[in-house]
This record gives C-alpha cells, structure tokens and sequence, in this order.
C-alpha cells in the first residue's frame, strides 16, 4: 500500500518537476530581441535627434522625470493597488541607470518588459504599448538615452509592495496573455497616413493606457481597432478619459481632423481645452508631435466608429433664455461662479474657456472629471513656451459637496445636456483623494 | 485691433487672448478698473458690455471687437451710472475703496436690466467680494436706487 502510494507520488511528481522547470524558465527567460547579435552601437548625431523625437511620442519624461530634478533620473510614485512603485533611473549612469544596457537590454525592458537578468518590469511601464514600436524607432531612442542624456547618479526608489505580492515572475504569466510581442505590422488596406496614426495611436503614444477600459487583470481590454473598447472611454486616477472613437456625445464625433489636430498641437480647440492628465500630456508630448504625426493620429481617430448604444442620443443645443431657471438648485452658482467664463449660454468663450454645452464632462456617464476640475481646478497649459492666460480656479474653499453637486447637476442638465445628477457623497469622496492643481507651469525637461 | 471703449476708438496691438483688462490698464492707461484676483472671482475687474457686467480678467480681448465697452471713468456719462454713484457718495460706501469700481459696475448692470430690483435679486446680482466688508452699505444704496428713494 505504502509501496504504491510511493509509486504514485513518484509518477506524479514527474510532470509535477517537469512543468515546475517549465514554468521556471518561461518567466527568467529572456525575450528574443531584433538586436541579438548588434555590433556596439554607433551614435550618429541624427539618429540621437530622431531618438529625443521618439520620446516625445513616447511621453518618457510623464514618469522618469520630476519638475526640478535631473532628466529621466526616475523618482515618480505610481500607486498601484498592491501599493506604490516608483519609475527607474533611465539616464545613461552605469550604477543607477542603465548605462550598461546593450541595444538588446534596451529592446528587452522597452517592448518587452523585461530587464536585464530576466526581472519582469511591472506594466505601469507601458510596454503592451511600446512593443509596437518599430525596430528603427527603438535603435533611434536608445541611442537617445545612451548619448543624448546626461548620467545621473540618483538610487532608485524601492516599491513598497509586501512579500509575497512583490514577487515579479507572476508578471511574465500576464505578459504571455496581455501584452503582444511583435511591432506594429502596417495594414495594406489603409493608405500610409492612416497606418502612421495607427502605429502612433497603439504605440509610441500609448493612448490607450488612459483611454482604453481595463478588465481585472489591469489589462487593457484592446490593444488595436480591433477591439470594440479600444479607446473608449475610462476611468483612471479620478479622471474619466473620455471616447477617443466617433461617439457624438463622449468621444471625437463632432470634431474635424483639423480640430483634433489644434487640439494635440495647442491644447484647445472651439469643443475644449486640455485638463487633468491630459494637461501633462500636452504639456510634455503631443504639442512637440509634428503637424504630419498630429495629422495621421487625426486621420486615425476618426476611422473609429462610435457606439451609439454606450454613448446615446446624440447632445444638440437647447438654448435657455437667461435667467429660465433662476431657482433650480446650482443655478445661482453656476451664474456667479462659473457664468464669466463659460457663459449664461454655455457657450464658453473658445478657443481660450471651453463650452460646458455639449461638454465631455457634462454627457459622460462617469462623473468624475467635471467633479474633480471643479474641486481642483487646472494645471497650466503650456503651449510653446507660454502659459495659459486662462486657468479653472479650485473651488474646493470655496463650495462646499452639496454646492458643487448642485452646480454640476445644473450644468449637465441645462444646454442639451443629458448627463446623470452628481451626488453630494461622490464629490466628498474625490475631495479626500486628489489635491488642488498646482498653479506654476509644469514642463519636463529632456536634457 | 479696433475696440470701442467709452465711446472713443482705440487701436490696439495685443494678442487676441489677452484679457481685456490688461489692455484697458496698461495699454491704455484706464486704470480705474481693478486687478484682483486674475479667475473671475472677485469681481474688482468689473466693466460692462454691451450694458452687461462682465469680469475683464477673463474676457480675452479679441471677444469684445465690435462691441460697447464702458468702464468707470466713463461711468457718470451713463445715466444708471450717473445714480448709482450718486448712491455711493450718498451712503458714503467706500472704505478702501479698491472694489468699489466693480462694485458700480455691477449695480449699474442690475439696474439698467432690473430698473427695480426686490431684495432677492439685488443679493442674486451683487456677488462682487469686499474684504473691507461694506456689504451693508452697498445694499442700503442699490436699495435705495431700486425703490427710487436716492430722490427723496
């Protein structure tokens, strides 16, 4: 008896042992790379002005700068629900840094997620995206980091995520199911304008990590047009980033391509102006994009179709003569506090104060994003070196939940607007977790 | 551009987001109207347009072309204007008197829209903040001009 149930484990612990090494070696294992076998890199001064271009698209300085400190020196708390991680040193110092990745570490950490000695990166690191970089731009931007960065002998931060949950190797499991292994292969079907949108929209510009829905791995639920919640709308660090698809009422449905282009280029457009993370967004990234690259992204965009089911009656203007609701609650508000700017009408005074008719904000189901920039105000939009010369005060002093919950109802349901009532306890809750918008401009420097 | 302020026309060379407050201080030397608090909150940048208030600091100037604007020098040559101060001097109102120019602005607004105003609509529209607190003081001569009694 002993005997056979000793004979049993026996066999069992084979496969048992065999997948254990399996399973051992796929996560330590090393990701192929395009580089294996690349010479020591040569830094052409033109490749190193391409790479600093590449990370403008890429937004590298969002997490691996700070305001003040050393360029790409790392530093940015990320909150992640297993606790707070921070981004890494990614100058060229050989301690702190990665001063000693070859082109094939370099390629391994960004399109792969995998740095060197096989450690998984957790995927704040926005590699599912990066991993449709083309094999140029990746050549292109180490050559960047490598020569046109300054070394900085900065430590970095350790996470403060507990054992067992810091374990990395889990990570590669994810990876096999999330996150794609291959550049971004163009579709012969579209013209080349379009597929340079695509290939900046899923790639470099990692669109999709705020605008693209996540399931319950933290996963993007699509990485391509593909997918129907590709770009759709979500909810993320107390914004809601709303449809980048042609949903009339919380998407790009009523812009033009040329609108969407002054978006991306100045930060304002007659529909709306930057704010919340977009304003870092802007600030750092999109505003350095060229007019072609702004261009093909438009063109891009606006071959997503809505989904009018999710989205809605369409919004249409509904003029209100001044003064028709004097005694809805919010109203007295919303004509003292908010009218100079945005108007008796709605309306705004664009392209500098945005319309709330037929705002994002106040049609999207998500209420977050009009609660917070009515708590918090906005953060400075820099566009070419200048500050914005209009900037959303933070209420926060000044209106108490029930005052902004009134105002926000008031502002969704007037103009056409057609958004839900705001709650007095879902404006207390953000109260607690965000802070007000600095007023000093913020722009991260590359060099 | 060309903007018509206080009647008169003035060229001017500014960018069209510059808030028109700036353009009626320092290009042009109207200096009655107040800067506070730059986001339309105080109300010290108060002018009229087109007869109805509106706080300079967040009117970019490129808005206004084509349009009346009237500021404080100009005031007493408005006839609401012209009692309102009246009003002012009546009841002695200001103390530091920094706001008050807003402040005219706006009960001349209420006024030539609202010739008689009830006490609800006069707290409704005059929302302009004075940290010498004179608030009693402004509501005693609106309500005065409301009821006509400035006369008696």
């Amino acid at each position: 008896m002993n005997n056979r149930f000793a004979r049993t484990l026996g066999w069992l612990a084979v496969p048992c042992l065999v997948a254990a090494g399996a399973l051992a070696w796929y996560v330590t294992r090393q990701p192929v790379t395009a580089f294996e076998q690349a010479p020591a890199a040569e830094f052409d001064p033109a490749l190193v002005s391409r790479g600093e271009y590449v990370a403008r698209l890429s937004d590298c300085v969002a997490c691996h700068s700070l305001p003040g400190k050393a360029p790409f020196a790392g530093g940015l708390e990320m909150a992640t629900p297993l606790g707070n991680i921070h981004a890494t040193n990614v100058t060229p110092d050989p301690t702190h840094g990665i001063g000693r990745y070859s082109l094939a570490d370099f390629d391994r950490a960004v399109r792969h997620g995998v740095a060197p000695g096989g450690r998984r990166l957790y995927p704040a690191m926005p590699y599912p995206s990066y991993a449709k970089l083309s094999d140029d731009d990746v050549r292109s931007l180490y050559a960047f980091f490598m020569k046109g960065v300054q070394p900085a002998n900065q430590a970095n931060l350790p996470s403060d995520i507990p054992w067992p949950l810091n374990m990395r190797w889990p990570i590669a499991l994810w990876n096999g199911l999330f996150a794609p292994n291959t550049p971004y292969a163009a579709k012969p079907a579209q013209d080349a304008l379009w597929n340079r949108g695509a290939y900046i929209v899923q790639g470099p510009g990692h669109c999709g990590s705020c605008h693209t829905p996540r399931g319950l791995a933290f996963n993007e639920k699509a990485l391509d047009e593909a997918g129907k919640p590709f770009l759709a709308g979500a909810l993320l660090d107390g914004w809601y980033a709303p449809s980048l698809r042609q949903d009339p009422n919380t998407g790009l449905g009523r812009w033009s391509e040329a609108q969407l282009v002054q978006f991306l280029k100045t930060g304002r457009n007659q529909h709306a102006v930057v704010y919340g993370s977009m304003t870092e967004a802007f600030n750092n990234s999109t505003q350095f994009m060229s007019d072609d690259d702004l261009a093909a992204i438009a063109r891009y965009l606006k071959s997503l179709p809505g989904d009018p089911q999710r989205d809605g009656a369409p919004w249409a203007y509904q003029a209100v003569a001044a003064n028709a609701r004097p005694d809805a609650p919010g109203a007295h508000t919303y004509a003292t506090r908010c009218a100079s700017c945005h108007g008796l009408d709605g309306k705004g005074q664009p392209d500098w104060m945005p319309p709330l008719a037929g705002a994002t904000s106040a049609l999207a189901t998500e209420t977050a994003s009009a609660i917070n920039i009515t708590l918090n105000g906005a953060q400075r939009v820099v566009a070419a070196g200048v500050p914005d010369a209009y900037r959303m005060p933070a209420f926060r002093e000044q209106l108490s939940d029930q005052d902004i919950a009134e105002v926000l109802t008031y502002v969704r349901s007037t103009w056409g607007n057609h958004g839900s009532a705001v709650e007095a306890k879902d404006v207390g809750k953000l109260r607690e977790h965000t802070d007000p918008a600095s007023s000093t401009p913020i722009i991260l420097q590359m060099r | 551009m060309e903007l018509r302020i206080n009647q008169k026309t003035y060229q001017v060379d500014a960018d069209a987001d510059t808030p028109l407050l700036w353009v009626i201080r320092d290009d042009l030397g109207l200096t009655g109207t107040k800067y506070g608090c730059g986001l339309a909150q105080c109300g010290a940048c108060s002018v009229l347009v087109d007869g109805n208030v509106v706080r300079a600091c967040v009117t970019p100037v490129a808005g206004v072309v084509g349009r009346e604007v009237t500021t404080i020098e100009a005031i007493e040559a408005d006839e609401v204007g012209k009692r309102v101060v009246s009003a002012w001097v009546e009841h002695q109102v200001a103390q530091c008197g920094y706001c008050q120019s807003g402040q005219v602005m706006a009960a001349t607004a209420l006024l030539k829209h609202t010739p008689a105003p009830t006490v609800e609509q006069i707290d409704a529209a005059m929302v302009n903040l004075c940290r010498c607190g004179t608030y009693n003081a402004i509501h005693a001569a609106v309500q005065d001009l409301a009821t006509g009694k400035e006369h008696a």
